[in-house]
């Protein structure tokens, strides 16, 4: 990849992150946003965290069909198991690449 | 503190006392960023500048993941997608800003990260000046931290064997945020649809099927919002 295209990269997310963050803090301090919106918002990191999860796990850049592993897919729902259980991240990551190594081991 | 004048001159020992143990959890998830900066298509020295300048984590996980595998705007509009939820940081802290002077409703909202809004929107009842201080305490806590343990993950990282599958890490934690990102019904409708449809669009080129599994979960979300909402305008409690 060229050092353009990763700064465009880099450069772009860095700004609209911080457009975000600031985007009513700064230019709308003295509006309200509409009830329906603040909600519809609440849904996009779930849905877009979820949709990145499956197409990182069994997906690859050039297309192709989905492809994951026995012990991968057990991985994942042992993660998502212990993430609901515990709401930690540690003990998420643990439980994850435990089951990951144990039944590649396996298997 | 100089309270009053507006002026900041030490560290909030209440607010390190606060980040701490909201900061131990992102340590195993700098590390796997940190690792996915040496293993991705970014040069190494971008990669790393990655870490302050968008000090975002999903969303950077999300550029140094996709950059090179996917085309160039499908990860800017990842990285935008991912980070929407501080939108909502904004408009919430938006009111605490007002009475802060200017430089800071410019420079406050880079911290705004998750952690940061968490403890912040805590201390709302803090004196203007005092407010400033506990808020650049945490925010600069988790700055620096963030950037320690993404640096030791990209050191590291070239030395662990691909047998420990780190990379497999990565969506591990994803999965991990999915599950606290839940908190209530329209939200695990917005994950499940939005895992559901990304599979199913996984074969696209240029990892397409993330946006459209996101807009469909968004949408599937909104749709079951409204429907709760209708029964219990329909069937009161």
């Amino acid at each position: 990849m060229s050092t353009g295209a990763a700064l465009t990269i880099v450069l772009g997310v860095a700004l609209t992150t911080y457009s975000m963050r600031a985007s009513v803090i700064v230019a709308l301090a003295d509006r309200t946003m509409p009830a329906i919106v603040e909600r519809a918002l609440g849904n996009v990191g779930p849905a877009v965290l979820a949709a990145l999860t499956v197409s990182l796990a069994a997906g690859s850049a050039d297309g192709g069909a989905a492809s994951l592993a026995f012990a991968e897919a057990a991985a994942l729902i042992a993660a998502a198991g212990v993430a609901w259980w515990r709401k930690n991240m540690i003990h998420t990551l643990a439980g994850g690449m435990l089951t990951l190594l144990v039944l590649a081991a396996i298997f | 503190m100089l309270a009053g004048t507006g002026r900041v001159h030490r560290i909030d020992r209440r607010g390190v006392r606060d980040a701490i143990p909201l900061f131990l959890p992102v340590i195993p998830f700098g590390f796997v960023v940190g690792l996915a900066i040496t293993e991705s298509e970014l040069p190494v020295a971008i990669g790393w500048a990655s870490s302050p300048l968008i000090f975002a984590g999903a969303a950077q996980l999300a550029v140094v993941s996709l950059a090179g595998t996917a085309s160039l705007w499908a990860v800017v509009v990842a990285g935008f997608v991912i980070n929407t939820r501080h939108v909502m940081y904004s408009a919430a802290m938006s009111p605490v800003f007002r009475a802060q002077p200017r430089w800071m409703r410019w420079a406050g909202p880079f911290l705004l990260i998750d952690q940061v809004f968490a403890l912040a929107s805590l201390r709302t009842d803090l004196e203007t000046a005092e407010f400033r201080r506990y808020y650049f305490t945490v925010g600069g806590f988790m700055f620096i931290g963030w950037q320690i343990v993404t640096s030791v993950g990209m050191v590291v990282g070239p030395v662990v064997p691909d047998s420990w599958r780190f990379d497999f890490a990565v969506p591990i934690m994803f999965m991990g945020l999915v599950l606290l990102a839940v908190n209530r019904a329209p939200a695990a409708v917005a994950a499940i649809v939005g895992g559901l449809v990304s599979l199913a669009a996984v074969s696209l080129q240029d990892r397409l099927g993330i946006l459209i599994g996101a807009a469909a979960g968004v949408v599937a979300g909104a749709i079951t919002e409204s429907v709760l909402e209708r029964r219990t305008v329909i069937v009161p409690a």
